[in-house]
């Protein structure tokens, strides 16, 4: 061990220290249920720490290495947030959040509850005790837990109707000094309902804010939850969000995460599918050019019948790395199984990097279980076909690049959803595609 | 001005250092329609994708002369623009490119290279929809992903809707018959046939006498071991089919 890892791994880091100073002054604090849920989160979380390579689902993305530094917690910020959210011109009920706190309600949806968390107290309604907590909070999501744990701010959802939509715009507004926000999100949909959750990360300025996002979903019975999720932060902030999801019988949970900003992202989802015939579908597009963007996904098939489909494309230039990291377990008795994962990556220039790491783990007979990887740069054949035909070879080059993203979005969202995703998408793949100098 | 389309003198092109083509010598006049034949092997790929300029595809002696100007040092898509089309025997999949966008988009970026002014989506589509008509090529096939799940008769049909739309002055049709049942063949054919014209000339690359039977050709040239060991008339083809090729290659 060098002298660093030694310090480390005995000293309590950044977040537990937090944990020790602040937690009798966390929201909520004092309420039974939740005191036992955040000791044993931190617990949890204790178990790694902030994540070095050495912990085996973190090895290509160095967390620990990232904060050097000391952040302070995020604070309530009194300014409104002055951008807009990427998905602004879509219906639905709009929760604004800067720095991580909820601070403006535009809209209601009909069936739709929607409670503070930074204001939880002993007038909290059951069904967020009922769940909260529960997911992305254990020892193999650390930074869920952490999230957790130092829960200062965030939103618990509860939809009973059909058809809800609900934008969360988290926008990160310019500020002076290093901040780390830990937040969660609660969705729970209850038997047969649906949302349509539309969630952007947007924000400017220079700081070394980490952003630590916990969310936890909850689909009961037949629920339908359509999640189309943006990540696009600044260039110089750190983005972590931990997604844990449970699925009932016969609930569909279908995502598009698209990763544009951050030098370093990670998503970190759990998807449980616990009823018999639950699915789930997730599309994952990144664009790295510096720094990292990082999924990695474990897909628990707890029932038969289960479904799931997973497919994440990466454009990476510069000196970008993509890590594409997908976990597929069928436990005993999940007969009928049927699951695939397919990571597809383009690399635009020499030291771009991909790591692409596809995992199956068996243990039911009469399962279809299916994964592929591709990572290479543009094909010559489908260029030189373009070129053949008229089209410049930067403009065909460009027209292959945005082909290769529009495979994974172009069948998967509505119009209105695909154009807002492109008009982010777009400036992602100039800068991406720009030759190194 | 010379009525000489093309004028191939002397081709020796290498791939990898390999030379593939030793020596070709071929000239095609504006109107007339002439073809390759040859077995595997014998270079028919190399000469279609050096006339279209594909990278690594290395011209180390001879000329080729369109319109009289040197082609080999033009990029492919100037090539387009001037005029030249390759119909690929293997039109590359591109899922996640609108064929229609496709067509505007390559229509326009050859009109923009010879500096005509760009045609707007609804006068692209207009003139789409009239060339895919007559190829039977439906609406629907123009929505999907360019060439992406295609059958072998959509994907060769959709070549000939590209040659019909940009109007090439030389085109170049390699194994356009390969994978294709005689309905699709007959088809593809016709489209072929509507576009001869006196001011464009066509190269038909094929192995089988077949498709020229329904494409007849001005000139035959029997292609071996990278070099042309025979030319004629209409006839060669059908003599070729006869006696197969090993009887024209001991002849010659």
């Amino acid at each position: 061990m060098t002298a660093l890892a030694i310090k480390q791994a005995l000293e309590p880091d950044l977040f537990q220290e937090d944990f020790a100073v602040h937690a009798a002054g966390l929201p909520g604090a004092g309420l039974a249920w939740l005191d036992k849920r955040r000791a044993e989160a931190i617990k949890a979380f204790a178990s790694t720490g902030i994540p070095t390579r050495r912990v085996e689902a973190w090895k290509y993305t160095d967390l620990s290495a990232s904060i050097a530094e000391t952040l302070a917690p995020a604070v309530r910020m009194r300014e409104p947030a002055t951008t807009a959210g990427a998905f602004a011109e879509i219906p639905g009920a709009r929760l604004v959040f800067t720095g991580g706190f909820l601070h403006a309600v535009h809209g209601s949806e009909s069936g739709v509850e929607t409670v503070d968390l930074s204001t939880i107290d002993s007038n909290t309604p059951g069904w967020v005790n009922d769940h909260f907590g529960l997911l992305a909070a254990g020892s193999e999501q650390p930074l869920g837990a952490a999230s957790f744990a130092l829960m200062r701010s965030g939103v618990a959802v509860r939809v009973r109707a059909p058809n809800a939509a609900l934008h969360l715009d988290f926008i990160n507004p310019f500020r002076r000094g290093d901040f780390v926000s830990h937040s969660r999100v609660l969705i729970v949909i209850e038997e047969g309902a649906s949302l349509r959750l539309m969630e952007s990360h947007t924000g400017e300025g220079t700081d070394q804010t980490l952003a630590n996002l916990g969310i936890e979903l909850v689909l009961m019975p037949s629920a339908k939850l359509e999640h189309v999720r943006l990540q696009a932060e600044a260039p110089s902030v750190r983005h972590v969000t931990s997604i844990g999801a449970r699925l009932g019988r016969g609930a569909e949970y279908r995502a598009l995460y698209a990763a544009l900003g951050a030098h370093l992202s990670r998503l970190d989802v759990r998807i449980r599918l616990e009823g018999e015939g639950a699915q789930a579908n997730l599309r994952n597009i990144t664009a790295p050019r510096a720094g990292i963007a990082d999924i990695t996904t474990v897909m628990d098939h707890a029932s038969p019948h289960t479904t799931s489909r997973q497919l994440f494309k990466s454009v990476v230039g510069g000196t970008g790395r993509a890590v594409n990291q997908g976990r597929v377990l069928v436990r005993e008795g999940a007969v009928k199984s049927d699951s695939h994962q397919l990571f597809k990556s383009l690399l635009l220039s020499p030291r771009a990097e991909c790591d692409a790491k596809p995992e199956l783990e068996i243990f039911a007979d009469d399962v279809i279980c299916g994964h592929g990887t591709a990572i290479g740069a543009l094909d010559d054949g489908a260029l030189f076909y373009l070129r053949s035909r008229g089209i410049p070879e930067p403009e065909a080059k460009e027209l292959l690049i945005r082909a290769f993203m529009e495979d994974a979005i172009g069948d998967f969202v509505d119009p209105a959803i695909h154009g807002a995703i492109w008009r982010r998408l777009d400036g992602a793949l100039n800068v991406v595609g720009q030759t190194e100098t | 001005m010379s009525d000489m389309m093309l004028e191939i003198d002397d081709l020796h092109v290498a791939v990898d250092g390999k030379e593939i083509l030793k020596g070709i010598t071929l000239s095609i006049p504006a109107g007339e329609v002439h073809a390759v034949m040859g077995p595997n092997g014998s270079g028919k790929s190399t000469l279609s994708y050096t006339l279209a300029g594909r990278e690594g595809y290395e011209v180390t002696r001879g000329q080729i002369l369109y319109h009289g100007e040197d082609l080999t040092q033009l990029a492919p898509e100037e090539r387009a623009a001037k005029g030249m089309f390759l119909a690929l025997q293997y039109p590359v999949e591109i899922p996640g490119v609108v064929t229609m966008t496709f067509l505007k988009t390559a229509l326009n970026a050859q009109r923009r290279a010879r500096g005509e002014s760009e045609l707007d989506a609804l006068k692209v589509l207009k003139l789409v929809r009239e060339k895919a008509k007559a190829l039977k090529i439906g609406e629907e096939m123009l929505k999907r992903a360019l060439n992406a799940g295609f059958s072998g008769g959509e994907k060769k049909r959709l070549e000939i809707l590209q040659m019909a739309v940009f109007e090439p002055k030389m085109a170049i049709l390699d194994e356009t018959d390969s994978g294709l049942d005689i309905d699709a063949l007959k088809l593809v054919a016709e489209g072929v046939n509507a576009l001869r014209a006196p001011d464009r000339a066509m190269l038909v690359i094929t192995h089988y006498q077949r498709l020229l039977s329904f494409i007849v050709p001005d000139r035959v040239h029997v292609l071996a071991g990278g070099r042309i060991v025979k030319s004629g008339g209409a006839d060669l083809a059908l003599e070729l089919e006869a006696g197969g090729y090993e009887r024209i290659l001991e002849d010659a």
